[in-house]
């Protein structure tokens, strides 16, 4: 009976530790994966990690993110430690209230600091506004021309740091204030009684008997910093991302084994911390429990960790102290280096990153390239005035909308000689009817994607995504526009139809599916691992994506079904109030040129609007990979004209039918 | 006699609205040992702080050597302190800790070093220097902080409760060394206990604290003899204190019976408070006693008995060494030098009864914790 229920226990303890660790120890194995999959494992290979440390957006985020987690780490012990003495000398009425309220953070939801703190930069940057445009404009005198105020202010890396530094110091706090508590309060007036100021008893007195607080207080809240995603996010501004926001970014698409990589070794860095915070504390116990236990016995074997433990935390904290110096000075000579910027934001894993480092070497400008999640995103982004870019890659319906509300610019076309390469078929297309604002960047199709082995029949028609006959084994796409776009299409009627029949008509299409139990969910961007682990038969998804899947599975095929699709064309745009315009159009015509195209064609799988590019992919292939480039893996990339023929373009639609739009996909369970 | 070195003049201490140190008036001279004497709260520690200049006085000034010192910080006074728990710096090892000032201070090497191995001399620690504290018992940690303390040769040595924590026997023994330090060094020392044997025994001046005011100030033996109210009377030793009246020079009416005294200076007729200490009563048989009255309870203390007489309705601890049986009737005899008689106080009333006696003495002189100390930090 005894020996059953200790079984029972530690299978409960083993299955506890699976449940927690199991995520972890999947993602660190797929990080050693050969293959591109997440799902399908390829065989051992450390490609990923080398691949990682050439990522420039990976490793500009981990500089960034050691950057500001040591500054803030370094400034908020100081901060924090100070205070925690501070609030100790403190009566003790005062003390106990005071101590809960700079707790509060810490238990305080990240969402909501990170929320709060955006405002309160919003609210300073508007007052600072207004406050040196009132100062630039004063005529005082000799000030007035040596000392011109910036006028616009924008969040960054100091905005970033100032986040980190505020939430740190609560942990500091938190771990100095117990070893304060423990000291004999008489050691500091002892120190003074015996000459010292109150600065040299803090450095000989009390910071020797803190200093274990203070060490795991700094590497509590280093861990902290390093970790932090959300207040990050809402206080880093546009160009400034940390690594967990650029892992954020890149997993827009799908998990890259990269982001296993990169996720591997800051849970490792993470671990190491606080295995060392722990052991430190562990340390300090016992030789806590050492001291109280020694008897006043005067023979008694001497102590001898006292002595190590000294030196060893010495030499760290003066190691820490020089690495965050390095650091600094690196970073100082990061931020002061004025190199010419360009701003760039666009979507994640949407760019073959040596084309970056090969502009940066041949104009001298330095590009920060960031990435947004979706359309939607971008736009509230620039209209809360958060996104500092120059140029912006939105998809079409986005730009049309971007237009209406004049927030772009209009391009001077004698700066981007490259744009005489795009094929006449991509100019004056509906979003940009004059072709003034845009350089096409890429474009695709929407298809379906569906496996051989589960599926028998061929499919041509968009019927098959509303066939009982497929039933659970369809994946619809989440989204509103897309998955309504498809069941008009199938009707025959137009994706930018406003006539309310047609859209509940199509509606009635997809409720009527539903009940009947075609789909077996509603999925975006986990229909890699979906459809590559074979998991479902047929969904709705964008050709280049489907090239990426087939890697993993072979048996997957792709069909722009007879009726027509849905065709999308993202653009290159420059902002209104760009900082940068020189450089942003050197970008653009950089990125327009043919060597440019078609390296991303290559690296994205997206088509081209370059003609020469369209031209030369054939030869280009064969030359990098030895062997042909079979046709219909290019008409999936580059979809050839007659069909595109039957493709449609989303178009922004009266605030009227985007309303019914939101009020039928919720209708239909979302 | 020698030269005053300290003074406090009119010093009030005010914590919010509660004062901590009413008025007080105090001089303490050169080479002088002075113990400031009084319960939990009197004042004491509070007094001692202002001197080694932890703390400022509300209103009133601080003299050292005829300079007003009321601002300067601690670590510019010629004074060192001896702390309650000693307050040693526990990463240090024991020549460092007794080295800390004179490093401070930015002295010599060799000096140093030849300071501290002398000081350590001094306080009987030779050979303990490499020792951490933490291995070190209570009676030579107590040893250290002064060593600590007097290696910087202050002018005055502050010790607060510096025996508290020590167990009995070590306590007399370091009250030994205490003395014979003073006495070696040639300063002065101003120490704070509560513990009125620890007072007598050491202190060339004692000065009995209560309510943040000075009740006397004198001698152990003026202290003892003569306590100026019934608090003192009370603090310092047993009393049985009774209300008289004073009829005329030499003579004290007790219990309506008129009693030979020493005492004299007094209006006729004035209400006054006797103390009699309980060694100065002696037993007599019931016939020939001043005051007859019967045994109520006896206690066993080794040297004597502790026989609680109840005299109409008034109860009074008596020591003697003969034992008088639960329920005799006893006379009792009292010598004139054996009445002090003390002016009417604000105390009157409060002390002086054994109604209440316990086996145990209400003795405050426990080496338990004291409430001031856990108050103290909070006051700064």
């Amino acid at each position: 009976m005894k020996k059953q229920n200790s079984i029972g226990s530690r299978l409960l303890i083993a299955l506890v530790f699976l449940f927690l660790y199991a995520p972890i120890l999947l993602l660190i194995i797929f990080s050693f994966n050969a293959g591109d999959s997440s799902v399908v494992w390829r065989g051992f290979s450390l490609d990923w990690y080398g691949k990682l440390f050439q990522n420039r957006l990976i490793m500009e985020s981990v500089y960034m993110t050691l950057l500001v987690s040591i500054l803030a780490t370094a400034i908020s012990t100081i901060a924090g430690t100070f205070a925690a003495i501070g609030l100790y000398s403190l009566k003790r009425r005062w003390r106990s209230p005071l101590m809960t309220v700079s707790n509060i953070p810490t238990v305080n939801a990240d969402i909501v600091t990170g929320v709060s703190m955006c405002l309160l930069f919003g609210v300073f940057f508007m007052g600072w506004s207004s406050f040196a445009g009132w100062f630039n404009a004063q005529e005082l005198s000799l000030l007035g021309h040596i000392l011109q105020l910036p006028e616009r202010l924008t969040m960054g890396f100091t905005t970033l740091l100032l986040a980190h530094i505020a939430f740190d110091i609560p942990y500091v706090i938190l771990n100095v204030a117990p070893k304060l508590r423990q000291m004999d309060k008489n050691l500091i007036d002892a120190a003074q009684d015996l000459g010292c100021t109150w600065m040299q008893a803090f450095w000989k007195v009390i910071l020797p008997e803190i200093k274990p607080g203070v060490v795991s207080g700094a590497l509590i809240a280093f861990t902290m910093s390093v970790d932090d995603f959300v207040i990050s996010y809402f206080t880093a501004g546009s160009s400034t991302s940390t690594l967990a926001m650029t892992i954020y970014g890149m997993t827009k698409k799908r998990v890259s084994p990269e982001i296993n990589a990169v996720s591997t070794l800051l849970f490792v860095t993470v671990l190491v911390l606080l295995i060392l915070s722990n052991v430190l504390e562990a340390r300090q116990e016992k030789l806590a429990e050492m001291r109280s236990e020694m008897k006043p016995v005067a023979q008694r074997k001497p102590i001898l960790p006292p002595v190590f433990r000294k030196s060893w935390l010495r030499r760290m904290v003066a190691g820490v102290c020089a690495v965050s110096l390095l650091l600094v000075v690196a970073a100082l000579s990061h931020v002061t280096g004025s190199r010419p910027v360009v701003n760039v934001c666009s979507w994640g894993e949407y760019i073959d990153e040596a084309l970056i480092t090969q502009f940066e070497e041949e104009t001298g400008i330095r590009v920060n390239y960031q990435t947004a999640e979706s359309n939607e995103t971008l736009y509230s982004l620039l209209k809360s005035g958060g996104g500092d870019y120059d140029v912006v890659v939105p998809s079409d319906y986005m730009i049309s909308q971007l237009i209406e509300e004049d927030m772009l610019t209009e391009l001077d076309y004698s700066l981007i000689p490259n744009f005489d390469l795009v094929d006449a078929q991509f100019r004056n297309l509906p979003y940009d009817p004059e072709n003034k604002y845009t350089v096409p960047y890429a474009w695709g199709t929407l298809g379906i994607i569906y496996n051989e082995n589960m599926i028998e029949d061929e499919i041509t028609s968009w019927s098959a995504m509303f066939d009982p006959k497929y039933a659970g084994k369809v994946m619809l796409i989440n989204n509103s526009r897309d998955a309504l776009g498809i069941a008009l299409l199938y009707l025959g009627y137009s994706v930018n139809t406003t006539n309310e029949a047609q859209i509940r008509e199509a509606y009635q299409l997809l409720a009527d599916a539903t009940n009947k139990g075609v789909y077996a969910g509603k999925i975006m961007d986990e229909v890699f691992q979906v459809m590559e682990g074979g998991n479902a038969a047929m969904a709705t998804y964008y050709a280049g994506d489907y090239l990426s899947m087939l890697e993993n599975n072979e048996d997957l095929r792709f069909v722009i079904p007879e009726e027509g699709s849905n065709w999308f064309v993202d653009a290159m745009c420059i902002l209104k109030d760009a900082r940068h315009p020189a450089e942003a159009h050197a970008w653009i015509n950089f990125i327009a040129s043919t060597d440019a195209a078609l390296a991303n064609m290559d690296y994205i799988w997206y088509g081209t609007a370059n003609r020469e590019a369209i031209e030369q992919y054939p030869e280009y292939y064969l030359e990098n990979y030895g062997e042909e480039l079979d046709q219909e893996t290019f008409d999936i990339i580059q979809t050839p004209p007659e069909v595109l023929e039957r493709c449609e373009m989303y178009l922004v639609l009266p605030k009227e039918t985007r309303d019914l739009y939101k009020s039928l996909w919720i209708k239909l369970g979302v | 006699m020698s030269k005053e070195l300290i003074r406090l003049s009119d010093c009030v201490v005010k914590f919010d609205d509660e004062i901590i140190l009413d008025h007080l008036n105090l001089y303490i001279n050169d080479k002088e040992f002075l113990t400031l004497l009084g319960p939990s709260g009197c004042g004491k520690t509070t007094t001692l702080r202002i001197i080694g200049g932890f703390l400022s006085p509300t209103s009133g000034d601080v003299f050292f050597d005829g300079q007003r010192c009321n601002d300067v910080p601690p670590h510019k006074r010629q004074v060192n302190t001896v702390f309650q728990k000693y307050a040693l710096f526990p990463h240090l090892n024991v020549f460092e800790n007794v080295a800390f000032g004179l490093r401070i201070a930015k002295r010599p090497e060799g000096e140093i070093h030849d300071r501290v191995m002398e000081m350590l001399e001094v306080v009987n620690l030779k050979g303990f220097e490499k020792r951490p504290i933490s291995a070190l018992s209570g009676g030579q940690q107590q040893r250290v902080a002064i060593a600590r303390a007097l290696v910087n040769r202050p002018k005055v040595l502050l010790l607060d409760e510096p025996l508290g924590a020590l167990d009995m026997r070590l306590r007399k023994d370091m009250q030994n060394e205490l003395k014979r330090i003073q006495q070696e060094m040639e300063i002065t020392f101003i120490y704070v206990t509560h513990d009125q044997e620890e007072a007598l025994a050491m202190s060339d001046t004692v000065v009995v604290m209560d309510g943040g005011r000075i009740q006397q100030i004198g001698s152990p033996e003026d202290i003892y003899n003569e306590p100026k109210n019934a608090f003192v009377a009370d603090f310092i030793g047993e009393s049985n204190i009774i209300d008289g009246i004073m009829r005329s020079d030499g003579v004290v009416e007790i219990f309506n019976r008129c009693f030979k005294c020493l005492d004299g200076g007094f209006d006729k007729d004035e209400p006054l408070d006797v103390v009699i200490r309980p060694e100065d009563v002696d037993i007599v048989p019931e016939s020939e006693g001043q005051l007859k009255g019967t045994v109520t309870q006896v206690t066993f203390k080794g040297v004597h008995y502790d026989t609680i007489v109840d005299f109409y309705g008034f109860k009074w601890l008596i020591q003697t060494t003969d034992f008088c049986p639960v329920d005799s009737h006893i006379g009792i005899k009292i010598d004139p030098d054996g009445i002090h008689v003390m002016k009417k106080s604000a105390y009157s009333g409060m002390f002086g009864d054994y109604s209440s006696y316990s086996e145990e003495y209400e003795e405050i002189g426990d080496a338990s914790i004291d409430p001031e100390e856990e108050g103290s930090g909070d006051e700064e």
